[in-house]
């Protein structure tokens, strides 16, 4: 069961390990965007994914982006977590203009700054619960005695505290889930992208994911999740309709 | 001083001076010390009797070991006696205790009589070699070879092993692990497994000589050396093993990271 609620010390978001910059009231701020897969930039044989985006997500938002499939919702989300880079327009993360840093500023933005969590978990399947967790603080330089007592009270907030050495084959979808969860917010990140993050999940599980996310946008980590999950549009502050590589909506959900 | 001469006939019989006979003579005879034994020099007539004085065990010579012949060491005046022209021969070697000079010796034994070269061991085991050198040189080519397909073997099961892992490497740099952490840990369990593998190579190598020196020293009953597995080759082999862990480690995961990492999915 998942005993979402208290978030470790650690984990608050009092900005005390962010390293990079001040607090920003702008977490992502994105015009013009455009994506085209395939031809470069051209009109005719490429696939135009997104067709000028514009789009600001202020700090401890959380924002659901819905929308039929194929429509560019996981795109998006790509362009705006700097993954992969528009063919026209801008997007600022975190204060940096995404298309002025390298791909190693990137990395290290993302690491340092970025939690990602996928539909399909992403966990690596020969580490253990907690070796996943401490991976991303393994590359930011914590200490390994911090990293260990890190993981293990992360584990415990996403209620799976007896299941520290256990590998990712050895646990449940939801359980993958709630680890890729712990392992998203490791480094204490500003902002956490989700990619459908209950699209495998039972209704059930999804709640208890649901919870992690609510407690989490609680303790100020900005939400943007891409999801077909009404429950999570329902919770989201704000609900960003897309339909074609557009905006259509932008507002709070109806309640 | 004693002189070898090679192919003698021996019969049993009783009579007088000593001779010594070469331990796989002494077996295939069988003769043991105290025996009386009668020799003959091929293309000589005179046969004498000898009482065997005692058996020694023939110094290994790779030269020599196809030739399945036998060795005893006569007193050289009882020889003398048996050659067709008593004091001619061909050659003869001469030891030296330790401290005396060869090259005065040699200077002496060839002011002895005209036409007498001296050579020292050291130039004669040094031409009686080219053969071996010549395996030896195939040897180092066939090392080569073999290193060289290993090598690419290597590479290719890096390819392999890191391509299986692609979701893994793209999940990685999605949240940020950067490029050169992936390398290393792609390099380091390259050069692993060329070190473990190098380790396994060498004990291999070392079961090998042992077998090879076990089975031919029985067969032609000798303590010569076949195969030899010095330190300077383990150190050789294992260098070049990490080495080519290194690059085929180093070839395998930057053929991974310059992959975008949102590509990475792809099949
Ligand atoms: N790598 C790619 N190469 C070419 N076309 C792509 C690529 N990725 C996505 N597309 C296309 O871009 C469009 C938007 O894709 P995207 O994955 O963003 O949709 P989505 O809204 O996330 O869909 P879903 O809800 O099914 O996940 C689709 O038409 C898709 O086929
Ligand atoms: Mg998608």
């Amino acid at each position: 069961m998942s005993r979402a609620g208290r978030l470790p010390d650690a984990l608050e978001r009092g900005r005390a390990a962010s390293n990079l910059a001040d607090p920003v009231e702008v977490v992502i701020r994105a015009s013009g965007v455009q994506k085209v897969y395939g031809r470069s930039s051209s009109e005719e044989g490429g696939v135009a994914a997104l067709r000028g985006v514009d789009v600001v997500v202020a700090s401890c938002e959380w924002t659901a982006i819905v929308g039929p499939s194929g429509c560019g919702k996981s795109t998006l989300l790509n362009v705006l977590a700097g993954i992969d880079a528009p063919t026209a327009g801008t997007v600022e993360l975190l204060g940096n203009d995404l298309g002025r840093l390298d791909e190693r500023a990137r990395a290290r933005l993302r690491l340092l700054r970025v939690g990602f969590v996928f539909q399909r978990f992403h966990l690596l399947p020969v580490l253990t619960a907690a070796e996943n967790i401490e991976l991303p603080m393994a590359e930011a330089g914590v200490a390994r005695r911090d990293r260990r007592q890190r993981s293990r009270e992360l584990l415990d907030f996403v209620g799976l505290g007896g299941r520290t050495d256990h590998r990712p084959p050895q646990l449940s979808g939801g359980e993958q889930q709630r680890v890729a969860i712990a392992r998203a917010v490791a480094n204490q990140p500003d902002v956490v992208f989700a990619d459908e993050p209950t699209g495998e999940l039972d209704s059930r599980t999804s709640a208890q994911i649901l919870e992690l996310f609510s407690s989490l946008n609680a303790h100020g980590t900005t939400l943007l999740t891409v999801t077909h999950d009404p429950e999570i549009a329902r919770r989201a502050r704000r609900v960003i309709e897309m339909s074609d590589g557009r905006i259509v909506s932008d507002g709070r959900p109806a309640r | 001083m004693f002189i070898a001469l090679l192919g003698v006939l021996l019969l049993p019989l009783p009579v007088d001076p000593g001779i010594l006979v070469e331990r796989r003579l002494a077996e295939e005879l069988p003769a043991s010390v105290g025996d009386t034994v009668i020799a003959r020099v091929l293309g000589g007539t005179a046969e004498r009797a000898f009482v065997v004085a005692g058996i020694f065990e023939r110094a290994p010579d790779p030269n020599r070991i196809a030739r399945n012949d036998y060795e005893v060491r006569f007193h050289l005046p009882d020889l003398e006696q048996m050659l067709p022209d008593h004091d001619r021969v061909d050659r003869f070697a001469i030891e030296l205790r330790s401290g005396a000079d060869p090259e005065a010796t040699a200077r002496w034994v060839e002011s002895l009589a005209f036409g007498t070269q001296v050579y020292e061991s050291v130039t004669l085991a040094d031409r009686s070699s080219t053969t071996f050198r010549v395996v030896s040189r195939f040897h180092d080519a066939i090392g080569l070879v073999t290193l060289l397909a290993s090598g690419i073997f290597l590479l290719c099961l890096m390819v392999i092993r890191v391509d299986g892992r692609r979701p893994d490497v793209r999940t990685m740099r999605l949240i940020g692990v950067s490029r050169r952490t992936i390398v290393s840990a792609v390099v380091a369990e390259a050069v692993l497994i060329a070190a473990v593998a190098s380790v396994l190579g060498v004990a291999m190598g070392a079961v090998l000589t042992f077998g090879v020196n076990t089975y031919f020293g029985a067969y032609y009953d000798t303590t010569l050396r076949f195969a030899i597995l010095s330190p300077r080759i383990v150190v050789v082999a294992a260098s070049l093993g990490v080495a080519l862990g290194l690059i085929a480690g180093g070839l395998a995961a930057v053929r991974i990271v310059r992959v975008p990492p949102q590509r990475l999915g792809e099949r």
